[in-house]
């Protein structure tokens, strides 16, 4: 009952204009940074080299992607890490 | 020493050739002297949106190649004394001209008219580059669609890079009754996204499609909210200050009871 | 007698007299330039590719149509002729030095250009340009005589503006008197009779 008196005032979140907007907002980040799917792969690499320094991170399993939910565009990566290294910052001394 | 300007889109269908003729038809009723430049080369529309369609000896690629002077290809409008016509060619393709030739066309027209009104292709690829080489300023037309909206974001910044600073935006076929149900993006919702300055809101109007059957455009017919909207328009081109007009203002009475208990 | 009919002039209003144009709108005549040069290059290829049955149309037709002055089976004998066995749409150009024969219909926004005759076995609704390279004597002739403009030699006509009548008789356009005048098509000069 709710949701109708929202829909029919024209303040329902979800009304379709809202989502239209939400979903503008974020394809609008990807096309004005120019966001490939070949610069998400970059980018996932270049991580992998720096946190493998300092721990041991299941490779296959990362993902980096774009998040808007509560109207912010955030970059939003999932880490699995296995282990971490002990002596992280001597080993890149030394190397 | 007239100002070219260039209404595009990036997205196809959206209104530009129905803005163009319409702007160009407003502003040479106000007494200004037009040209309005097909660039469409291929597809050309603004001939039979005119009404013109018959006249054309000339096209913009004989202007172009040295088949005829540029004044034999202009075709006088048959209302205006002031607007004329430099139509596009149907049986070639956009790669027929470049972006040097246009810009030396441009500096022609620039000398005899005092708004040269270029009408954009749908794209970004060779036909958007020949329309945007002459231009002083540039007009992106929209609809309150995802899919418009994106590629006005795209076109703004193309046309950006292309050193054409601060482009004016056209929201076209705009349903007041749809904004009002939160069924479609209002302006102020495309305005947030694209931050740019809006020109002007044309709603949706059968009587574009009427008009443009009969190759007369609506900013001439008074009863037209299309060729209201219009109007003002050309007159903001001008430098006049025109309030927006209110596509609201009758929607019944649920709306207006809203209104009222305050639900704007 | 000659039956001259502006087809595409007679405007709908009943009872109006005055109404009656005779002839179609004339521009100014302009000249004949390098537009309408020919090169055996801008021929597009769906058309080379026709020019081979052009034999076909050069039959001897049974009964003499007349054609200016001299009967239409032998001007087209004396000429190239193509045939386009297909509709003509928006966009396609055709060029050729000699005759053009359509079988199909030609529609707005395309265009024919021919040294000499045009003669379209449909409707004929796009530009065309007959005599292009300067002979008054061409023609043009359609089942259904609707042009966008017509050209003929320097001379070119466009429909008026608003409402016309579309024709529903073949017609044929030709200079006379140097104006392009449109006339109801017939077999044979004889049997034509005028109206205007
Ligand atoms: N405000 C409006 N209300 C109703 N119909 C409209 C309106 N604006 C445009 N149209 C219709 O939308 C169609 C496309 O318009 P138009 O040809 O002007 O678009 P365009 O951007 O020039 O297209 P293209 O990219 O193909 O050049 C036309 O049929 C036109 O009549
Ligand atoms: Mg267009």
């Amino acid at each position: 009952m709710l949701d109708f008196l929202l829909r029919v005032f024209g303040k329902d979140a979800s009304s379709s204009k809202n989502v239209a907007k939400d979903r503008l907002r974020l394809v609008l980040v990807h096309d004005r940074a120019d966001v490939s799917p070949q610069l998400l792969e970059d980018l996932k690499e270049d991580l992998i080299k720096v946190i493998t320094n300092y721990m041991d991170i299941d490779e296959r399993a990362l993902e980096v992607n774009f998040d808007n939910s509560d109207n912010t565009v955030a970059l939003v990566a999932n880490i699995p890490v296995i282990k971490m290294k002990r002596n992280a910052k001597r080993e890149e001394k030394i190397g | 020493m007239g100002e070219v300007i260039v209404i595009t889109s990036g997205k196809g269908g959206v209104g530009k050739t129905t803005t163009s003729a319409n702007i160009g038809t407003g502003l040479a009723a106000m007494g200004y002297k037009v040209v309005l430049v097909d660039t469409d080369i291929g597809l050309r529309n603004l001939d039979v949106v005119l009404g013109l369609e018959n006249r054309i000896v000339y096209d913009i690629v004989d202007v172009t190649h040295g088949h005829c002077r540029l004044k034999q290809a202009l075709i006088k409008d048959k209302r205006f004394e002031g607007l004329h016509l430099l139509p596009a060619a149907q049986t070639k393709d956009k790669t027929a001209v470049s972006p040097d030739q246009m810009r030396e066309l441009c500096t022609e027209l620039k000398k005899d008219f005092d708004y040269v009104i270029i009408d954009c292709p749908a794209g970004i690829e060779q036909g958007f580059k020949n329309a945007i080489a002459g231009a002083d300023r540039a007009l992106v037309v929209t609809t309150p669609e995802v899919s418009a909206v994106r590629d006005a974001d795209r076109i703004i910044g193309l046309l950006e890079a292309a050193e054409l600073r601060s482009p004016k935006l056209i929201v076209n076929r705009l349903r007041p009754r749809m904004v009002k149900s939160g069924d479609m993006m209002s302006i102020d919702d495309i305005i947030e996204i694209l931050a740019i300055d809006l020109l002007g809101v044309i709603p949706e109007d059968e009587m574009i499609v009427i008009t443009t059957n009969k190759g007369e455009p609506a900013v001439l017919d008074n009863k037209s909210r299309a060729g209201q909207a219009y109007r003002n328009m050309a007159r903001r081109i001008t430098g006049e200050d025109v309030p927006l007009m209110d596509l609201y203002a009758d929607l019944g009475l649920v709306n207006r009871l809203k209104k009222f208990i305050g639900f704007k | 007698m000659t039956n001259i009919r502006g087809a595409m002039v007679l405007k709908k209003n009943k009872g109006s007299k005055k109404g009656k144009k005779l002839f179609m709108k004339r521009e100014n005549s302009f000249e004949v330039d390098n537009r309408f040069e020919f090169e055996e290059s801008e021929i597009p290829a769906a058309v080379t590719k026709e020019v081979e049955t052009k034999a076909a149309a050069a039959k001897p037709i049974s009964k003499p149509v007349s054609v200016g002055n001299e009967p239409l089976q032998q001007a087209i004998a004396d000429e190239n002729t193509i045939l386009i066995k297909r509709t003509v749409r928006s966009g396609q150009s055709i060029q050729f030095d000699g005759n053009v024969v359509v079988l199909g219909d030609v529609n707005p926004g395309s265009e024919i250009i021919a040294s000499g005759n045009i003669v379209v076995m449909g409707a004929l609704r796009g530009v065309v340009h007959a005599g292009a390279t300067g002979n008054e004597d061409a023609t043009v002739a359609a089942f259904k005589l609707q042009p966008t403009q017509l050209r003929i030699a320097n001379h070119i006509t466009r429909a008026p503006d608003g409402d016309y009548v579309a024709p529903e008789h073949p017609e044929i356009a030709r200079i006379k008197d140097g104006v392009v005048v449109i006339e109801l098509y017939q077999m044979g000069q004889d049997r034509q009779i005028k109206i205007g």
